[in-house]
């Protein structure tokens, strides 16, 4: 009896192994997979994005369609995203802000964190606030200096949340910065190279410009110090006890199969965590390197986000 | 990298690219092989009457931005090939408006003038060969002046001008686009509005979609390639479609006209030509780097300066070789000049420039605009070394053109016989196709046939294309610039209005709708060269 009851939950066993290994072995795109994202061409996240859509072609042989869905911040991406079919055939990147804290800045965007299935993050930005070297400042006291000694600060952001940290920053700290919306994660860069912006947030793609030291990190935005700028001041020294990094994460519309799900964020985070793939070495170099949270640990990542998203809002409010 | 670095490095992007396939061990890099067929099969298009370059472009850039993917590789062959299809094609228009009178190109209506009285006089081989010399002379001119002058140009703009100035700018480009194409500044004006109008559908920096209705089917606004292909590609597949049917009672008779025994072009005879040629290119280039002229004005202007430089004892318009060296060399020499705005400013002044940009922008990684010439030293600016290679493939389209262009073109008169209802229904079923490739929705054939009845109508109406098309496209740059530039002013008013620059740039905007709107236009030569 003893036996068979054993017998009968080793099978069972095998059974239910055997069936989800077949299901991750098994599961295949019944035709090309359309990646949605959510920021203009030659940013971070579409860079990352269309590396990842390179490596899942060379190892699993899907087909995979990139497409700018760019603009609103996001939001953009993620309305069209959840009107899709649920059948794993499409998928979106973008950043976790975008959804946490978009839904929320936007009285009625169209769609909420329940319309999507959180696959996995990649990795995590490295945001500071970047200006040319040549300007003379090295932290951002200095900027604030500036701007109370009268000069006009144009400071760029390229999402809402990034806007109402810049105005938070400001509030505390009696400045009034002039903020100018971006576009996408290079849009900042640019405007500082090019001496249009005097600031702006950038959340990684300055690296190699600190690196060659054309550029500087005022301060960072994360909870820990950049890579590349470990001595630039955090946020804290300046009142603000809230941080403004984010994460680029793969999302797909709310309710598709699991055995896609499973397959589709095992092969991500593979992709993510194999330091011979060329996205893994696109985010060690310029970002925060592999940071893959999947399945229950990015959803309660993402409630997180969201509570912290209520923070911002209440207290720039 | 120092500026040579780059260029080297442009030139080894199209030469050590990626394989298309290996002959005698030695690989043959796919852009190479992306050219060389764009630029054939350009020559075929453009002899062929009432196909011209945009068809190609458009019909095979959907297609051919699925079958290489989005990764920054498939810039290069997709941008050869467009390349190649808009020189092969402006060689090409000359041939049936030498052989039978009929230009394969608009802006080969004045070669028609001298070349078919060549023809008729038994000197057709004589025509062709003078004309793919004055061709190939003036284009690759024009591209030197475009290698020399765009990066200046995009430093210069970098460094004076500032986000209040750009969108100046751009208002500039689109009230220029708007005076010069069409009959009339006015329905100029109110088709680059309206462009500007349908881009906003769905677009904004809200954080809810605009302008939508409340419907779901707009809520991502109008797909770029869809709505252009639309107006340019359906609206004229309507239109030849209602000629046709209109014309189906008139047939064509074409009579074999016997040629004379040498036609050869002897190279005193280059030589003699020389002049008329230098000074058409040069004509042509200074129209070419002005957005929204185009070559047909180009050529007028060639062939007008051309006539008072001639002292010859055969008169221009009976069929002498400097009339038809004079028009070919500026209608060709604009094509290189036309990439000038595009890729220091990003602003598009032609249709092939407008396929360019949408290329760049659909596969991504390049970004046309002054940003693409920042020579960094530090670390390699990748749009600079795809600048250089996209230049590269202009160059090795011109040394196709100069070695077996001439031979080539005149094979393809036959092409001139393909009737037009043959050739129309097959460019609709390709347009369906490609669109439907590239957006894998049935919507999106839905916009396209609406955009093509805008077209349609837009034409019955004589209201221009080109202002719709390059103002869509520009609209959200504009939107974009004049956002930036007003939150860097604090919320002033008047922040268009604050530095010298951008109100010369405004003032000018208006002095020429202004200008154009006084002056009579000949219609024939200024309309659009799609239309």
């Amino acid at each position: 009896m003893k036996l068979g009851t054993l017998k009968a939950a080793l099978v069972g066993a095998t059974l239910m192994v055997s069936t989800t290994t077949s299901a991750l072995a098994e599961w295949q795109p019944s035709g090309p997979i359309k990646l949605m994202i959510a920021f203009r061409a030659g940013g971070g996240v579409d860079t990352s994005a269309r590396l990842l859509a390179e490596e899942l072609t060379a190892r699993h042989g899907w087909e995979i369609i990139p497409e700018n869905v760019a603009g609103r911040g996001g939001a953009a991406m993620a309305a069209k995203l959840k009107d899709e079919p649920a059948d794993g055939l499409t998928i979106g990147m973008t950043t976790t802000d975008s959804l946490a804290y978009g839904i929320l800045a936007a009285k009625n965007p169209g769609f909420a964190l329940e319309d999507f299935e959180n696959l996995t993050t990649i990795t995590g930005s490295q945001t500071g606030l970047i200006s040319k070297t040549d300007r003379g400042w090295r932290t951002l006291s200095d900027v604030i200096e500036a701007a109370k000694g009268g000069q006009t600060i144009a400071a760029g952001a390229m999402s809402a949340k990034l806007a109402d940290a810049l105005y938070y920053i400001g509030l505390k700290n009696g400045v009034d910065f002039k903020i100018v919306m971006v576009q996408g994660g290079k849009g900042g860069l640019n405007g500082v190279v090019a001496d249009d912006l005097d600031i702006a947030w950038a959340a990684g793609p300055q690296t190699k410009g600190v690196q060659a030291g054309d550029l500087i990190n005022l301060v960072s935005a994360e909870a820990e110090p950049l890579a590349v700028s470990p001595d630039a001041p955090m946020l804290t020294e300046y009142g603000i006890d809230l941080t403004f990094g984010t994460k680029f994460g793969v999302f797909s519309p709310a309710g598709i199969p699991s055995e896609a799900e499973e397959a589709i964020t095992a092969a991500i985070v593979d992709i993510v965590n194999d330091p011979s793939s060329k996205l893994n070495e696109f985010i060690s170099k310029a970002f925060a390197g592999p940071q893959a949270i999947a399945g229950a640990d990015f959803d309660t990542f993402m409630e997180t986000a969201q509570a912290s998203a209520f923070e911002l809002l209440a207290a720039v409010e | 990298m120092g500026v040579f670095e780059y260029v080297w490095a442009g030139v080894l992007a199209v030469f050590l690219g990626p394989e298309a396939f290996s002959l005698f061990g030695i690989g043959v890099p796919i852009t190479l092989v992306m050219v060389v067929f764009g630029f054939l099969l350009g020559i075929v298009i453009g002899a062929t009457p009432g196909l011209g370059g945009p068809f190609v472009m458009a019909v095979s850039l959907p297609i051919l931005i699925s079958f290489f993917g989005f990764t920054p590789d498939a810039l290069l062959p997709v941008m050869g090939f467009l390349v190649g299809v808009m020189k092969g094609a402006t060689v090409g228009g000359a041939v049936p408006a030498i052989l039978f009178n009929t230009p394969g190109t608009p802006d080969a209506l004045m070669t028609t003038l001298d070349g078919y009285p060549m023809t008729k006089r038994g000197n057709a081989g004589k025509a062709l060969r003078t004309a793919h010399f004055a061709s190939v002379s003036g284009d690759t001119f024009s591209d030197l002046v475009l290698f020399t002058t765009a990066p200046f140009l995009a430093i210069i703009v970098e460094s004076y001008l500032g986000f209040a100035e750009k969108a100046a700018l751009i208002v500039l480009s689109l009230s220029f686009v708007a005076a010069v194409v069409g009959a009339s500044p006015m329905k100029g004006l109110m088709a680059a509005f309206f462009g500007i109008l349908l881009a906003s559908v769905g677009t904004g920096e809200d954080l809810y979609p605009r302008m939508t209705m409340g419907t779901e089917f707009l809520a991502n606004g109008f797909p770029l390639i869809t709505a252009v292909l639309g107006v340019l590609i359906m609206g004229e597949v309507i239109t030849s479609f209602e000629e046709t049917w209109r014309d189906r009672r008139a047939a064509r008779v074409q009579n074999q006209i016997p040629q004379s025994d040498d036609n050869s072009l002897s190279w005193s005879e280059r030589k003699a030509l020389l002049p008329y040629i230098s000074v058409s290119a040069a004509v042509g280039t200074l129209i070419g780097a002005l957005p929204g002229i185009g070559s047909t004005l180009a050529a007028t202007l060639g062939y007008a300066t051309g006539q008072k430089m001639h002292k010859g004892p055969v008169k221009f318009g009976d069929g002498t070789p400097e009339g038809v060296a004079a028009t070919e060399a500026a209608n060709s020499s604009v094509s290189g000049a036309n990439l000038i705005p595009v890729l220091s400013l990003g602003i598009p002044g032609n249709v092939s420039a407008v396929f360019l940009i949408l290329a760049a922008e659909s596969i991504g990684g390049f970004n046309p605009g002054p940003s693409v010439f920042r020579f960094t030293t530090s670390e390699v600016n990748p749009e600079l070394v795809i600048a250089f290679g996209l230049f590269t493939t202009m160059m090795c389209a011109n040394i196709l053109n100069w070695t077996i262009g001439g031979q080539f073109m005149r094979w393809v008169g036959v092409m001139s016989k393909v009737p037009k209802q043959v050739l129309m229904p097959m460019v609709f079923l390709l347009t369906i196709t490609a669109v439907y490739v590239q957006e894998t929705s049935f919507d999106a054939i839905f916009f396209l046939l609406g955009f093509g009845l805008l077209g349609f109508f837009m034409r019955k109406l004589r209201v221009p294309i080109l202002p719709f098309v390059i103002a869509f496209i520009l609209a959200s740059n504009l939107e974009t610039a004049l956002r930036q530039a007003f939150a860097v002013s604090g919320g002033d008013p008047f922040f268009l209005f604050r530095s010298p620059i951008s109100i010369v740039f405004l003032v000018l905007s208006v002095v020429v709708i202004v200008f154009f709107m006084c002056g009579k236009k000949d219609e024939a030569a200024l309309s659009s060269e799609v239309s």
